[in-house]
């Protein structure tokens, strides 16, 4: 170190005037507020819904695999398995943190209806049920994870639960791009009449068991359940 | 979906046609040239091993590629399947650590691109789909209900044949000039590397307090490197057709002494092999001769 004297408090050593280094905690742009719809505990039920419900999409886009003869779909459920697993592994690190020491414990479906939805949905296994397969999970389960997560994510703490956005947000751009992976695959297989009824009468189906349900985390998987004004 | 998927039902479309290990085996037709039949026994390009100088070099370059095409598929279809067959827990029946369960899914996710990156490869080297037969047997070791014969048949001892062939492929980019071949080649060795190792990680761990199924798990492993010698097609030996990645190996957790057992299977392979090719044309000639 050299000379450390300076001229003045006001001065730099340059002899500029120094300018004030005391600012705001938030930054103008940085609207982020502090209250959040969730406690630690609701916000780890609803973490230990979504791993076990990601588990079983992971699991079944796994044992599909073997399943359905069109090689380039046979990939797609690859890749697609390993995004869920990912999403899974996240919830289950972030359950510790949510206070949750054993994440097995959380790590249960919401009610007995969302039980009977996996089956339902896992049901089909014959080659030549890929649209029933498809169906299931792109066109019921992954649009209700979308909107499970996006409900959550706007109405958390964007401060105090800022880890769970982060993950939510990570996690939403491979569901959006899965769902159009997986709605691009059902188009290029649905190409009769009969597939179309097919289709929807598979969809109408498992989307009768999930309303039953209430989503992902049960009633109130979007809100609509308690005093936010639906 | 049931819980575990039998070979015979593995999903293919109409261009696929599908054989076993055993009718294989059983094929005594086109057996491996011991050195000692060759004019230069010396000389690589006379021998087993695939080099671009061999007459027969695209053609079995495009089979190899094919096969390794269809192995991943198995691979894939094997992985996803582990993924799914048993419930997360704390490895003892029929369950596997919930980490185990993320692996398998990532190995899936591997596999996926591996079956694009040889489909392509494929397509490149001018072969067709279904040009040749899938041997099913990767899956075959796939289907053990005991998680830890999944682990030492197909993570060890097939992905470890897969560093081999990987090994000798990117050898025969190098060498034929085609760096497409060779920089693909060294990706998907890169995987095969880390999916020995997983295989290798976790069956000490979820054998530690299990001696006996560890056993259990690495005579299978056995087993699967003798079925997959090809009749000694695999090898220190100079009639091998794939030499064993000793350094690759030893990255993804093979010790020497399982190195030099596996060498040793390939040895006696080829020895029986060998002898039964004799036998069949003893039988030929006697036949004639009558």
């Amino acid at each position: 170190m050299g000379d450390t004297t300076t001229t003045s408090d006001d001065e730099a050593p340059s002899g500029a005037t120094a300018a004030s280094t005391a600012r705001a905690p938030f930054a103008p742009w940085d609207r982020r507020d502090l209250p959040g719809m969730f406690s630690v505990a609701e916000t780890a039920r609803r973490v230990g819904n979504y791993k076990w419900t990601e588990m079983k999409l992971f699991e079944a886009l796994g044992g599909w695999i073997a399943t359905v003869p069109e090689l380039d779909i046979k990939m797609r459920l690859g890749a697609h398995c390993y995004h869920h697993a990912w999403h899974a592994d996240l919830w289950n690190q972030r359950l510790p943190e949510l206070r949750e020491m054993k994440p097995e414990r959380l790590t249960v479906p919401a009610n007995d209806a969302i039980v009977r939805f996996i089956a339902a949905m896992t049901e089909p296994e014959a080659p030549e049920l890929t649209i029933e397969k498809l169906v299931g999970v792109y066109r019921v389960l992954i649009p209700r994870f979308i909107s499970a997560y996006t409900y959550h994510r706007n109405n958390t703490s964007e401060i105090t639960d800022a880890p769970t956005i982060r993950s939510i947000n990570f996690i939403l751009q491979d569901e959006f791009d899965d769902w159009r992976d997986g709605e691009m695959m059902l188009q290029s297989l649905i190409t009769t009449p009969e597939d179309v009824q097919r289709a929807a009468s598979h969809q109408a189906k498992l989307e009768t068991i999930m309303v039953e349900a209430g989503g992902i985390t049960g009633p109130g998987s979007i809100g609509g359940s308690s005093s936010d004004g639906f | 979906m049931r819980q575990f998927f039998p070979v015979e039902d593995l999903a293919r479309d109409e261009r696929f046609v599908q054989t076993n290990m055993a009718e294989r085996l059983a094929d005594t037709r086109n057996p491996m040239e011991p050195a000692s039949n060759r004019k230069s026994a010396k000389s690589r390009s006379a021998g087993n091993r695939l080099t671009p100088d061999r007459p027969d070099a695209s053609d079995r370059a495009r089979g190899l590629m094919h096969g390794i095409m269809v192995g991943e598929i198995q691979a894939l279809e094997g992985a996803g399947r582990t993924a799914h067959d048993f419930e997360a827990g704390d490895g003892s029946g029929d369950t596997i650590p919930f980490e185990l369960k993320l692996d398998m899914a990532r190995q899936a996710w591997d596999e996926a691109r591996h079956v694009e990156i040889s489909a392509k490869l494929g397509d490149w080297m001018g072969t067709e789909l279904g040009e040749f037969q899938e041997n099913t047997v990767l899956f075959e070791a796939a289907c053990s209900n005991d998680p830890v014969l999944r682990l030492a048949g197909v993570n060890r001892a097939l992905e470890g044949l897969a560093i081999d062939v990987f090994t000798q492929m990117k050898e025969f980019g190098d060498l034929a000039g085609d760096p497409y071949l060779e920089f693909c080649e060294d990706w998907m060795l890169a995987d095969e590397v880390t999916h020995v190792k997983m295989g290798s990680d976790w069956l000490r761990k979820v054998t530690e307090k299990d001696p006996d199924r560890r056993t259990k798990a690495l005579e299978f492993q056995q087993v699967v490197d003798k079925l997959f010698s090809f009749g000694g097609a695999r090898g220190d030996h100079e009639e091998s057709s794939f030499k064993l990645a000793r350094r690759f190996r030893e990255l993804a957790g093979f010790t020497d002494d399982e190195n030099d057992t596996i060498n040793k299977l390939g040895v006696d392979a080829f020895n029986e092999r060998s002898q039964a090719v004799k036998q069949a044309q003893d039988a030929a000639s006697a036949f004639a001769d009558a």
